[in-house]
Parts: C-alpha cells; sequence; structure tokens
C-alpha cells in the first residue's frame, strides 16, 4: 500500500500541474520556455553568443546573449542544439536581451 | 586457439594504426548540429562488435551438487573437494546493436525507446557467459548475475539475436510551468556515472544513475525538480520507484511472495563540467532470492520462492571534466557507497525440502550485515588524435552487495566485486566526419581487467560470503563455481549514430 502511495503521489502532482496556473516571474525578469532556433557563436574562443529561441505559449521569437562560460561550452561541443528546448530567464538592458538562466528543460 | 584470439587482438590493433595517422590531423569541427531529420522525431542507436579472452582461476573447494557432498549430507562419508583449475574461454565474439527513438508528441509530453540485440557469436541463447560447461553440455555458473539473462539484464547480458526493448517511458516536462518533470516505463536506469567513460558515451543528463548502486533495467517511475539556485548550478533532486518481480494474482491470504520493489531519493547539489555530485539513498524492500530465469544451468528455470528482507544503500559520487589539462582533457571520479541489510531471516529451502541456511547475506544466524564499495579512476582525452586513455580500481568489501547485474562486463558486473578490480582501456576515435548527428562518432576499444577476488558471492545476496582461503572447509561448501582471479582482453569496434 506504501509503494502505491508513492506512485498515487506522484501521479497527483502530474494531474495538479495540469490544473494549476504557473508562478509569475520575478520583477525585471522575464522567464519563457522555448525551443533554440539559432545559435550564433564567433568561434570557438568566442566570449558571448547570440541565440533565438520560439517562445512555447507565444510562438514569438526571442533573442538573447548568452555569456556564461557553462553555456557557451555547451554550444561549442554541440550538448545544446538547435531543437532543444530551453528554460530561459532573461532580462533587457541596453537594447539587449542578457540571458541569466539558460538551461535544457528537465527531465529525461 | 590463442592464435585465434591473437588474430583479433591483431586486426584490432592494426586497424587501431590504420586509425591513427588520420586521428593525427587536427580535429575536423562537427558539422553544424542537427537535431534530426523530423522536428518532432529523434532517431539514433549504436553498433558494436566485441571480442573477449578471458582466464580464471577457481579455487579448490567443496561443491554443494558434487555427488560425493550429496551422499555426505545424506550421512554418508567425507566429500572429496573439487580441485583448483584454471578456466578459460579464449575468444568470445559478441553484436551488439541498439536503435534509440525519442518522439515528442506535445510541448511538454516526449517517448523514448530503446531496441536493442545483444547476440553471442554461434549461439543463441546466454550459456556462453553463464558458467564452466562440461563435456556433456551441464553448466554451472559461476556468478549470480551470469546465471542467465533475467527481467533486469534483457538486452545487457549477451544472449541470443532477439531484439528486446531495453528501455520504453513516457515523460511529461515543465508540471507547474515549473522544472519539475515526471516520467514513467520502463527506465534508462543501466550505464550510469561515471560508467559513461570507458563506454566512451555522452554524461547521462537527468535520468542518470549511480553506476556502483544501479545497473538494473528497472520498470518504473520518477519525479524530479530542478531548482534554480545561483550558488548550486545544475541542481536537481528525484524520488525515483522501480519495480523488480511482480508477484501477480494471490489468494487473499497471499502466496508467501510479495512484490519486489526499490525506491530512491538522488540529491545533485551541483551539475556542471567542473564538478558533478551525487548523493543517493535506495531501498530495494522484499528482495528476492532468485529472479524468473529461463536457464539451462543446474539451476534450471528459477522463479523467486522466498522474500529474504530489505537493503538500504546510501552513495556518493563525483565527476570533474578540467579541459585544456596539457594537450586533452582529463577527467576524473569517485564513488563510494554502503549497504546495510534487513534480513527477515527467512532462508532458501530447495525443492526438495534442503533447508539451504542461506538468507539475505548470511548463512546459519540470522544477522545485519554492512558493507562498502569504492570506485575511483580517469580518463584522459587526447583532443588532436581523439584519444582517450583511461584507468579504473573498485573494491568491495566481504559483505558489499549492489544492485548491478546489467554491468557491461562478461565475467560479472565488476562494480559488484567483492575484492579488488583493475581496469586499463584506450579508445581510438577515427577521424570521421559526422553526418547522422552531432554525436555521431566511430572508435576502436582495447582494454584488459583484472578480478581479484577476496570472498565468494560477488553480485549475490544470497548466503554469507567465504574467504577465498576458507574454501577448503566441507562446511563452506558453494552452489555456484568460486573464482578467485579472473581476467578479460578485450576489443571493440563502435559505431554511434
Amino acid at each position: 500500500m506504501k509503494r502505491f502511495a508513492i506512485v498515487f503521489v506522484m501521479l497527483a502532482c502530474v494531474a495538479a500541474g495540469g490544473l494549476f496556473p504557473a508562478g509569475a516571474a520575478a520583477d525585471g525578469e522575464i522567464k519563457l520556455v522555448g525551443v533554440i532556433s539559432a545559435i550564433d557563436i564567433a568561434g570557438q574562443d568566442a566570449a558571448s553568443a547570440t541565440v533565438t529561441l520560439k517562445d512555447n505559449k507565444t510562438d514569438a521569437a526571442v533573442t538573447v546573449v548568452v555569456t556564461d562560460d557553462l553555456t557557451l561550452d555547451k554550444f561549442k561541443d554541440h550538448r545544446i542544439v538547435v531543437g532543444d528546448e530551453i528554460r530561459l530567464k532573461y532580462e533587457s538592458k541596453d537594447g539587449k536581451n542578457l540571458s541569466r538562466y539558460f538551461r535544457k528543460t528537465a527531465g529525461c | 586457439m590463442k592464435r585465434k584470439w591473437s588474430a583479433t587482438l591483431a586486426s584490432t590493433l592494426l586497424a587501431l594504426l590504420v586509425a591513427l595517422p588520420g586521428a593525427s590531423l587536427a580535429a575536423e569541427p562537427a558539422p553544424e548540429a542537427k537535431k534530426s531529420t523530423f522536428d518532432w522525431l529523434t532517431i539514433g542507436g549504436d553498433y558494436r562488435f566485441r571480442a573477449d579472452s578471458l582466464n580464471g582461476k577457481m579455487p579448490t573447494f567443496f561443491n554443494f551438487f558434487d555427488p560425493s557432498y550429496q551422499a555426505f549430507l545424506g550421512g554418508g562419508p567425507a566429500p572429496s573437494p573439487t580441485a583448483g583449475a584454471d578456466v578459460k574461454n579464449e575468444t568470445l565474439y559478441t553484436n551488439r546493436f541498439g536503435l534509440n527513438l525519442k518522439a515528442k508528441a506535445s510541448q511538454n509530453v516526449s517517448a523514448s525507446a530503446r531496441l536493442v540485440m545483444f547476440k553471442t557469436f554461434g549461439s543463441q541463447d546466454d550459456s556462453a557467459v553463464s558458467g564452466l560447461r562440461s563435456a556433456s553440455g551441464t553448466i554451472q555458473p559461476f556468478f549470480a548475475d551470469r546465471v542467465g539473462v533475467f527481467d533486469g539484464t534483457t538486452g545487457h547480458i549477451p544472449a541470443d539475436g532477439k531484439v528486446f526493448v531495453d528501455y520504453a517511458y513516457v515523460t511529461i516536462n515543465n508540471i507547474f510551468d515549473q522544472p519539475i518533470w515526471f516520467s514513467v516505463g520502463r527506465r534508462p536506469s543501466t550505464g550510469g556515472i561515471p560508467s559513461h567513460l570507458r563506454q566512451n558515451n555522452e554524461k547521462p543528463g537527468n535520468a542518470g544513475i549511480p553506476a556502483l548502486l544501479v545497473d538494473y533495467a528497472f520498470d518504473g517511475a520518477t519525479l524530479g525538480y530542478a531548482p534554480d539556485i545561483e550558488a548550486l548550478p545544475g541542481a536537481y533532486a528525484k524520488l525515483c520507484y522501480g519495480r523488480a518481480f511482480e508477484n501477480g494474482f494471490t489468494l487473499d491470504s497471499g502466496n508467501g511472495l510479495r512484490d519486489t520493489d526499490m525506491i530512491g531519493v538522488s540529491l545533485v547539489p551541483y551539475d556542471t563540467d567542473r564538478l558533478y555530485m551525487n548523493l543517493q539513498w535506495n531501498r530495494g524492500m522484499n528482495i528476492f532470492n532468485s529472479p524468473v530465469i529461463k536457464s539451462n544451468t543446474v539451476f534450471g528455470n528459477t522463479q523467486p520462492s522466498v522474500d529474504l528482507g530489505d537493503i538500504d544503500w546510501f552513495g556518493l559520487t563525483l565527476l570533474s571534466t578540467m579541459k585544456k589539462v596539457g594537450p586533452g582533457t582529463l577527467n576524473i571520479f569517485g564513488s563510494g557507497a554502503l549497504d546495510k541489510t534487513h534480513p527477515n531471516g527467512k532462508t532458501v529451502i530447495l525443492s526438495n525440502g534442503f533447508d539451504t541456511g542461506a538468507g539475505l547475506m548470511f548463512t546459519g544466524r540470522s544477522e545485519s550485515t554492512t558493507g562498502w564499495a569504492a570506485h575511483i579512476g580517469g580518463r584522459y582525452d587526447i583532443t588532436a588524435t581523439r584519444t582517450k586513455i583511461g584507468a579504473e580500481y573498485n573494491h568491495g568489501s566481504k559483505n558489499w552487495i549492489s544492485f548491478v547485474p546489467a554491468g557491461d562486463d562478461i565475467w560479472t558486473s565488476k562494480l559488484g566485486a567483492r575484492g579488488n578490480v583493475y581496469e586499463i582501456y584506450l579508445i581510438q576515435e577515427l577521424n570521421e566526419k559526422a553526418v547522422s548527428s552531432h554525436i555521431a562518432k566511430t572508435f576502436l576499444r582495447v582494454g584488459y581487467q583484472y578480478y581479484d577476488f577476496t570472498h565468494t558471492g560477488s553480485n549475490n545476496w544470497v548466503g554469507a560470503p567465504v574467504k577465498m582461503s576458507e574454501l577448503v572447509n566441507a562446511a563452506n561448501a558453494q552452489m555456484l563455481v568460486p573464482v578467485e582471479k579472473a581476467t578479460d582482453f578485450y576489443a571493440t569496434v563502435e559505431v554511434k549514430f
């Protein structure tokens, strides 16, 4: 019975996820989940990349600048590629969208 | 026979030499990464040819199935031991082919599957790896995880030419619009971190498991959460559940057996190239004495006949990738684990009514045991030549028991060994431009494993381990043929697409 309860709780979480709306993003920060349509890195030693994603909810194209080394490394060795779904947080500054969090959506 | 193996090894080394000149050129960049032919469907897979040359040393021991020992049990004279001897299989060839599919069904729902065939050359069963074959064809197994293919090892132990479902599961992502996911089905719970290094596979993602604790094809489910914590990049946590034996319908009063299940909690506080850390707790419940096996060994077909109790496991795994260390990249890892048994006092009773006295890691008096294991190693990747050189060592204590029967080793899953295992290997990737996908590659691998067992019963939770030097005592008769030392020279040709 305990084991059934574990599976039941898991399924209940999934069902609840479909019923309740998402929380709001923090001030000044924009969150979205979208699929990468283009990655532009200047070269193997580039310190930034320009990435375009298609927002899952609105279908709008969003272009962000990524500068963190962890993510740039993943672009360079193709661990993040066009077609991957990304959970993104960014803020607009001086006319540019600067990535603050750029990660493949969790899951397996 | 030695000439046959030498010829195979020479062919592989020749292929390595042929590959090296091309590989010595600067590595070409991979083509602009293409996700798949269709936006919603990703197709991939792999093929592997593997040749093994296996040698082992069987110590002098008392064999439970020996007629003189059976007579002794019936009140006869003292039995005579089976003399120690060397055992071998100079050449074992296997084929493995896998086809991977991932379909994105809707925005947050995907389905993944892997179909696999793992066949021994010249055979349509698993007998080539299950044990010592007599002239009459009777096979006496060496290790519990190789007695025969069962649910948790299907597709991971060389057997016949049938195609099996290695994994098939569905994942629902972005629950509550948060980084929460739920996944259910036959799990990708094999080949975990850091075993991907010696397999030359990509590092498993959120679905990964620690190789020292779990290498078993489970049917189950996972609920995961990957919070955005600036100080803990890549952090995530998972609650996992798996079923290892389904008892089916019984009378309301039961049949003496229960379903065997495992639950686990996985905490990954850090997941970056520089540092990956995994903290794991698992509990196996109602551990059966034997899985369902259709086998032609001395045990015949087996199935669970008694629940023996529960086992807790605790593990820590660390992995680091350091780029630009000399002319290449250095990957190092270390894993440690503990197991603690909770026997229920029940023992295995044979079909003729004979009580073996063997329960969960004990023989005779029921007692809880604690075991431990460690696994360390590394791999150095030379960027320019696409050469990868690795070395690993693992040790399991007297009472170490893990849940790793699907380990990709011929003798027995090395991470479940009681004793010491050393392994070195060399991987040479061909300088071929990838076409099918960004992870496409062709490589040759040669390696050597040396097992130095200190106690019997590696990968077996039934009965107490016995020190190798104490096998000359008739009171320590064995149902499985003990192996004291074992080696495996292996060579592979592998394509991933």
